[in-house]
């Protein structure tokens, strides 16, 4: 294992709830490993102690078997990072950012210059690549970040949601740069909450929550709970009246105007000619049934926020106590 | 890496991040000595010898220190504030070199001003300055300690407060220190306050080594400062270092 952590314990304040508690991970070179949770998880508290920016109150951190709690230096070294928060390039091009953090690795200048220019061509950042960065926009300062964390990678390269503003187009070139990373021989822990993409793009993954893993292993080990189950998705004509789930579809959630919930694989026929009839009736705009996704675990798993237009909507109160208990 | 190397790229990082401020920060430093020296004296009716020595000495100095004091930690407070502390402290650069290389830069915007302090100075009021080579360390020293003494303050404290302090401390320093006037105008309290205080020795240094004929250069104001600059020097490579 190349980067292990163990039973990882971090409090801000002395009696508070831990941001981490007692957290287990193991990342292997070569791997891409996800890790998955809501806001305040505790997510970027863990990559933060890995990096030795935040000293842990207990537990440890070995990165290549050397303990990095003592020695954070060495850590430092040995990872390099994407942080959750833009890095500010306001002054400096984006050639010039990826290339001085290269050097400031210890990168031999005239690989890291190609290095650079192979980076900015593959995520198509040509356009922007001798322009003042402080007029790039959101989505293009997040790729250059990441191209600041890839250029010399570390062994150990964390990457803190890396696709936040970034357009779907790059978002695909990113990814396979990310592999490319992990094909290299990295270890990449892959920050994130965003569950589909997460789902097509790491080996492994972890799901935080309040601090604590809840469940770890591949992205087909964590749908095996729901592997029989498909999802229906609905959505809502705005106007229409409170729909109710039917008894044989799961904990449902719902975001805007979106209603989704898991029914048993058997019930499939039934789900579609229900949604068909809801439809015929203008109650909603369109529905999908489609196979489970990691998603779909995820929120099994740790419940889900509703957005504001759920206030508009009667659910069914049995199942909506449900989703809370989950 | 060497800390050579990571020096010479982080002088060069910080030069281009401050592209933009470079040059308006050299105009305002610029802008600063000549009110001070051009200013001054309409406060006064009549302008003694004394009077005059001490605004032309005292200017480099202001520049000096409202840089270190002021700008210095507004800057740090932004990059704290904008999570640039936090990256660059995750890179594999030693704190100490970090600190150096952002002081180097910040002592790149402030010598243009203290030199045009001292010319314009010595035309306006035909002064002929006997100019003793110690200025360089002087100004090195004093640079240097005002950075690591605004550096601690901005790394120390929230950066609303740090903010709040750099504006009380620019009135504190323009007013009631003893750097455009000598230290026995002082009530006596303040003196003291002042003889344990950097400020009054950064005025000494710069004027004993300014005019060497009017100004007597001690090696208590060195020593003083001194420590000064290796206690604030030492605070923030203290809080640079720590973990949370």
């Amino acid at each position: 294992m190349l980067l292990e952590v163990e039973g990882l314990t971090k409090r801000y304040r002395r009696g508070a709830t831990p941001a981490n508690d007692a957290v287990n991970l193991n990342v292997e070179a070569g791997q891409v490993y996800g890790l998955l949770g809501h806001n305040g998880a505790g997510k970027t508290t863990l990559v933060n102690q890995i990096v030795g920016l935040i000293r842990p109150d207990s537990g440890s951190i070995r990165i290549d078997r050397h303990d990095v709690v003592a020695d954070p230096g060495f850590a430092r070294r040995l990872c390099s990072i994407q942080p959750q928060s833009q890095v500010p390039i306001d002054g400096l091009t984006p050639r010039q950012a990826i290339e001085a953090l290269g050097r400031l690795r210890g990168g031999d200048r005239r690989v890291v210059a190609s290095r650079t220019a192979a980076l900015i061509e593959y995520l198509d950042l040509g356009e922007w690549r001798d322009a003042d960065g402080a007029r790039l926009s959101g989505g293009v300062k997040r790729l250059v970040s990441f191209c600041m964390a890839a250029v010399e990678p570390g062994r150990v390269v964390i990457l803190d949601e890396p696709t936040n503003d970034v357009d779907p187009v790059r978002r695909r070139l990113l990814w396979a740069q990310v592999r490319a990373l992990a094909a290299e021989g990295a270890a990449v822990l892959l920050v994130t909450h965003n569950v589909i993409e997460a789902e097509r793009s790491v080996d492994r993954l972890a799901v935080l929550d309040h601090g604590r893993v809840l469940t770890e292993g591949t992205p087909a080990e964590l749908k095996a709970g729901i592997a029989d189950d498909l999802r229906l998705e609905l959505v809502l004509d705005p106007e229409a009246s409170a729909i109710e789930t039917p008894q044989f579809a799961g904990p449902h959630t719902v975001v805007g105007n979106r209603i989704v919930a898991t029914v048993p694989e058997r019930m499939a026929g039934e789900a579609a000619a229900w949604a068909r009839d809801l439809r015929r009736n203008g109650r909603i705009e369109e529905f999908s049934v489609s196979p489970a996704t990691l998603e779909d675990a995820y929120v099994a798993l740790v419940g889900s926020t509703t957005a504001s237009h759920a206030a508009a909507i009667a659910i069914n109160p049995k199942e909506d106590a449900n989703v809370r208990a989950a | 890496m060497s800390a050579l190397r990571s020096y010479r790229l982080l002088v060069v990082w910080q030069a281009r991040r401050m592209r933009m401020f470079l040059p308006l920060g050299i105009v305002v430093q610029a802008l600063f000595a000549l009110g001070i020296v051009a200013g001054y004296p309409l406060l006064f009716p009549a302008l003694d010898r004394t009077t005059i020595l001490y605004l032309a000495t005292g200017a480099p100095v202001i520049a000096l220190i409202t840089m270190g004091l002021v700008a210095v930690p507004q800057m740090v407070s932004a990059a704290k504030t904008e999570g640039t502390l936090s990256y660059m402290r995750s890179l594999p650069i030693p704190r100490i070199v970090y600190l150096l290389a952002d002081m180097t830069v910040w002592l790149a915007v402030v010598i243009p001003g203290v030199v045009f302090a001292v010319v314009i100075a010595s035309i306006r009021f035909g002064l002929d300055l006997q100019i003793s080579p110690l200025v360089v360390p002087a100004v090195m020293l004093v640079a240097l300690t005002a950075t690591s003494i605004g550096y601690a303050l901005a790394s120390l404290v929230p950066p609303m407060v740090a903010n709040m302090a750099s504006q009380v401390l620019v009135v504190f320093i323009l007013m009631f220190s003893p750097l455009n006037f000598p230290a026995d105008r002082l009530p006596g309290w303040l003196a003291t306050v002042h003889s344990v205080l950097p400020i009054q020795a950064m005025g000494e240094v710069m004027r004993g080594t300014l005019d060497t004929n009017s100004f007597p250069l001690t090696a208590g104001a060195f020593l003083l400062l001194g420590a000064w600059c290796a206690a604030s020097f030492a605070a923030t490579g203290v809080v640079l270092t720590r973990r949370a």
